[in-house]
């Protein structure tokens, strides 16, 4: 256990660091030289040298000790091999069932669900020309799913790095076949915020809103951008009081 | 795993705190050079296994390790690296293990500086800070673990406050720790000086240097944050008496009385259980101001923690150490005094000498301290037993500390010219009339340049003439005397002044500062003073965890233009908060000082415009302080180590 083995590490250093000046000490000081008063007194050496042993001892069993019992109470002992076996897990979990995936797709190659699940987990592995093949595999064989084809738009958006031109396009279709797609509703505002459509934008992302679980990470993102592009609007527009940002008071004291 | 044994050099550094008190106050009383050995051997470990926990909890902030809360909590992975460095003391436990880390470096300090010190008397120093820092590692490890770990790890962090997102606010903690750490030196002094029952003039000698060097650093401490607060806060106050403020000058009072009576004490071996209690007292105030501000009880952008149990086991801590020392001191003083009457160095109080008037300063600080804590502590007070709401604010505070600080003022001005031991008024008086009669002046007249005759600037230009006058005068007189000035005598002279043009700067801008709120749209044009600002309107500029609106103002004087101001409104991305950064031209006579209000419909804005006379001379004047008492501090450690 790495984890151990730096804990003992540091207690040794640690007693190192306490014993040494204790022991060099004593050598020093064994005929009272650096003492004006034991100077020309005969030095009790037996009873310092016993006592300077005892507290040898004590340190060296209670340091160790102490630290254990303390970092048992106090700290998370356990937290590495959680960590390890999340992660492994996880690593696990992905590599197995890509793996599987890929085989399962090479016997049956016109299964347009699986190559749609290939495609969201290289995205989730940031492989994006991968994604953009299964995504374009899976349109291919579902041409009416509208899923298919947003999803290959975000796949070749993030390889290309912009949404204009064939992402688009695919946006647009499957917008044409489901005008509820969810990730069609997020690129299309995105596109049009990029644009500085800010109306445009509100539009698709308050439609995409309405589909989202109000308690989700999604809801609220996508209500952040949406209350971005509204000041946007209203700045764009001047549409009056009724849509000002919230002011806040001038601060009076800083604390 | 870093973090893990971060943790564990903390659990060690507690034992080896313990075991250097122990060590240190037994190795003191017995004769043996074991335990003293053993002591010194701890304050080595005691500085290694902080800085290791220290070091690693700065790890976990540089690799983003969201499984470490505290990171979590403070930090996020669009903080830029500098604020990742410096969010690792930002936070309630980061601090204080700021805190403990330079309590050990100061212990180590006192044990490399004071080779030449009595071993007994080190060896108590040692051990005393060693009890010092086994509370405050206790206090960490028990109730704010810095480590405490989070699984599964966020994905993200909650982001750094963004008020502390900003230089300033990452040199005021360690400064202002610096101080208050600083003064557990001149504690740790006197609580062994209580012990032996041996105070001597070597003792305050020593003892000096430690002093100047924490008072100096407060005073930078205090220096930073009242220049942080000005430009951060978006509308140019500088001091607002506020309770987080308060706690930082209670100890600061309390030390410049100390650096003062310590001189005494070295000098004329007087005053001694006055130093005393003047070091406890110090410290005490430290303490307690970091009770305040850390156990949450102002509800402040400096009280960052809320929790009952911290503030539980500060309370408890203060009571030991202040209730302890205070016990130790009503017990021992007395052979503190009868030690020195048997020495027969007892020094006589003439009403006319130098010693009268530093006490007499002395007396008027604290009296100017005890405003200050009545002011501060009293509403807490009342709250805590529900006795009603009520705000002490700036009124009070400068209807009651000003009238006080003015006579310290004017003391400040005579003090040097008397001698020690006795002088004759008549000729002090003498000595200084042609300043006093300029200083008049300077009140009468000057105030006029600036358009209006105004009380504060009056009172401000004539204390600061006065001081400036005066300690020019008596340097001069010393440098005719002696054919040399002294370091300490330099140190003095540069503290001094700076202090005069600080109190000049308050004066000036207290009475002659303006200001004007205006809605501009692109295009338009406002004036206030002899300057004028054109605004030529905002665009957004994105930056790493903020996006921010950047106005652009022009800045205009006479028809020439002389430069564009572009303050800023950020929104923090994770902590959705928003922030207004001033936009600040700085210059010898002022500022023009610029906030960027909030937006109206049809592309106008609200902006805010400020003119700020002399306000950067109190910074200056601060600055000057800190370097003066850094002098000083050298001067006396010279002199220590001729004399010894």
């Amino acid at each position: 256990m790495n984890l151990w083995l730096g804990a003992s590490v540091l207690v040794l250093l640690a007693l190192t660091i306490l014993l040494v000046p204790l022991w060099r000490a004593k050598n020093l000081s064994g005929a009272g030289d650096d003492h004006p008063e034991g100077s020309g007194l005969p030095s009790p050496v037996p009873t310092v040298s016993s006592s300077r042993r005892w507290l040898t001892l004590g340190l060296l069993g209670s340091l160790p000790a102490a630290t254990f019992a303390l970092y048992m109470y106090l700290g998370a002992p356990t937290i590495l091999q959680e960590q390890a076996l999340t992660q492994a897990h996880a690593a696990y979990d992905t590599d197995a069932m890509i793996k599987a995936l890929e085989a399962k797709l090479r016997d049956k190659p016109d299964d347009a669900e699986g190559w749609f699940t290939l495609g969201r987990a290289y995205v989730v592995l940031q492989r994006p020309s991968d994604a953009e093949r299964a995504f374009a595999r899976a349109a291919e064989l579902a041409p009416k799913e509208a899923r298919m084809l947003s999803q290959q738009a975000e796949a070749i958006a993030l390889r290309t790095g912009s949404l204009q031109g064939r992402p688009m396009e695919l946006v647009m279709q499957a917008l044409d076949l489901d005008y509820e797609d969810e990730k069609a509703l997020e690129l299309a505002g995105l596109a049009a915020y990029q644009q500085q459509q800010w109306a445009q934008s509100l539009h698709f992302w308050r439609r995409l809103m309405k589909k989202l679980p109000k308690d989700s990470e999604a809801y609220e993102e996508i209500g952040r951008a949406v209350r971005i592009a509204e000041s946007k609007a209203v700045e764009a527009s001047g549409l009056g009081d009724r849509a000002r940002l919230d002011s806040s008071e001038r601060p009076k004291s800083p604390h | 795993m870093i973090p893990e044994l971060g943790h564990v050099a903390l659990i060690i550094a507690l034992q080896i705190a313990l075991v250097q008190g122990l060590a240190g106050l037994v190795g003191a009383a017995r004769s043996g050079s074991g335990l003293k050995a053993l002591a010194r051997g701890a304050v080595v470990g005691q500085l290694l296994f902080v800085l290791a926990g220290f070091l690693a909890l700065t790890w976990s902030f540089l690799v983003n390790d969201f499984s470490v809360m505290n990171v979590a909590e403070h930090s996020s992975r669009h903080l830029p690296i500098e604020y990742r460095l410096t969010a690792s003391w930002g936070s309630h436990e980061g601090s204080f293990l700021l805190w403990t880390l330079l309590m050990a470096g100061w212990t180590l300090a006192v044990l490399v500086f004071s080779r030449r010190l009595p071993p007994d008397l080190v060896s108590r120093v040692v051990g005393i800070m060693g009890l010092l820092s086994f509370c405050f590692l206790a206090y960490i490890l028990f109730t704010s673990n810095p480590f405490m770990r989070l699984h599964p790890a966020p994905a993200n962090g909650r982001d750094l406050n963004p008020l502390l997102q900003d230089p300033g606010m990452i040199l005021h903690p360690p400064l202002l720790y610096m101080g208050y750490v600083g003064f557990s030196v001149a504690f740790a002094f006197a609580i062994a000086a209580l012990i032996s029952g041996r105070l001597d003039q070597t003792w305050a000698r020593w003892a000096r240097p430690w002093t100047l060097v924490a008072w100096s650093f407060l005073t930078l401490g205090i220096m930073v944050g009242s220049w942080w607060a000005y430009y951060e806060l978006g509308w140019g106050g500088w001091w607002f008496w506020d309770p987080a403020e308060n706690a930082s000058l209670m100890p600061w009072l309390a030390g410049t009385a100390l650096l003062h009576s310590l001189v005494v004490t070295e000098r004329r071996g007087a005053l001694k259980v006055w130093t005393i209690f003047l070091a406890l007292g110090a410290f005490s105030l430290s303490l307690m101001g970091t009770f305040l501000i850390r156990s949450g009880v102002l509800s402040s952008v400096h009280a960052f923690a809320l929790d009952p149990l911290r503030g539980l086991f500060i309370l408890v801590f203060l009571a030991i150490v202040i209730g302890g020392s205070l016990t130790l001191f009503a017990r021992r003083a007395s052979v503190l005094r009868s030690a020195r009457e048997r020495a027969g160095g007892a020094a006589e109080f003439k009403p006319v000498s130098r010693e009268t008037a530093i006490l007499l300063g002395n007396v008027l600080l604290l009296v100017a301290l005890g405003t200050v804590l009545l002011g501060t502590l009293y509403p807490l007070v009342l709250d805590a037993f529900d006795l009603g709401k009520v705000s002490i604010g700036p009124p009070y505070f400068n209807t009651v500390f000003v009238p006080m600080m003015v006579p310290v003022l004017l003391l400040l001005g005579v003090a040097p010219r008397l001698r020690w031991g006795q002088s004759k008024l008549s000729v002090v008086l003498k000595g200084v009339r042609w300043e006093a009669l300029a200083a008049l002046v300077v009140a009468g007249a000057v105030p006029f340049a600036f358009g209006a005759f105004r009380w504060q600037a009056a009172l401000g230009l004539g204390l600061g003439a006065w001081m400036v006058l005066t300690t020019a005068g008596s340097l001069a007189t010393r440098w005719r005397e002696a054919g040399f000035l002294s370091l300490s005598a330099l140190g003095m002279g540069l503290a001094h002044t700076g202090l005069a043009i600080g109190i000049v700067g308050i004066g000036l801008v207290s009475a002659y500062q303006s200001e004007r709120t205006v809605t501009m749209r692109p295009g338009a044009q406002a004036t206030l003073g002899d300057y004028s600002f054109v605004f030529r309107g905002v665009t957004e500029v994105p930056a790493a965890n903020y996006s921010a609106m950047r106005a652009s103002l022009e800045l205009g004087r006479g028809g020439k233009t002389l430069g564009v101001l572009q303050p800023e409104k950020r929104i923090y991305r994770v902590s959705r908060t928003t922030m207004t950064e001033a936009a600040i031209r700085y210059g010898f006579l002022g500022d023009v000082y610029v906030s960027l209000g909030e937006p109206l419909p049809g592309g106008s804005w609200n902006v805010q415009l400020y003119l700020k006379p002399f306000v950067g001379w109190l910074w200056a004047g601060a600055l000057a302080m800190f370097c003066g008492g850094f002098l000083a501090a050298l001067g006396a450690r010279r002199q220590t180590e001729m004399k010894t």
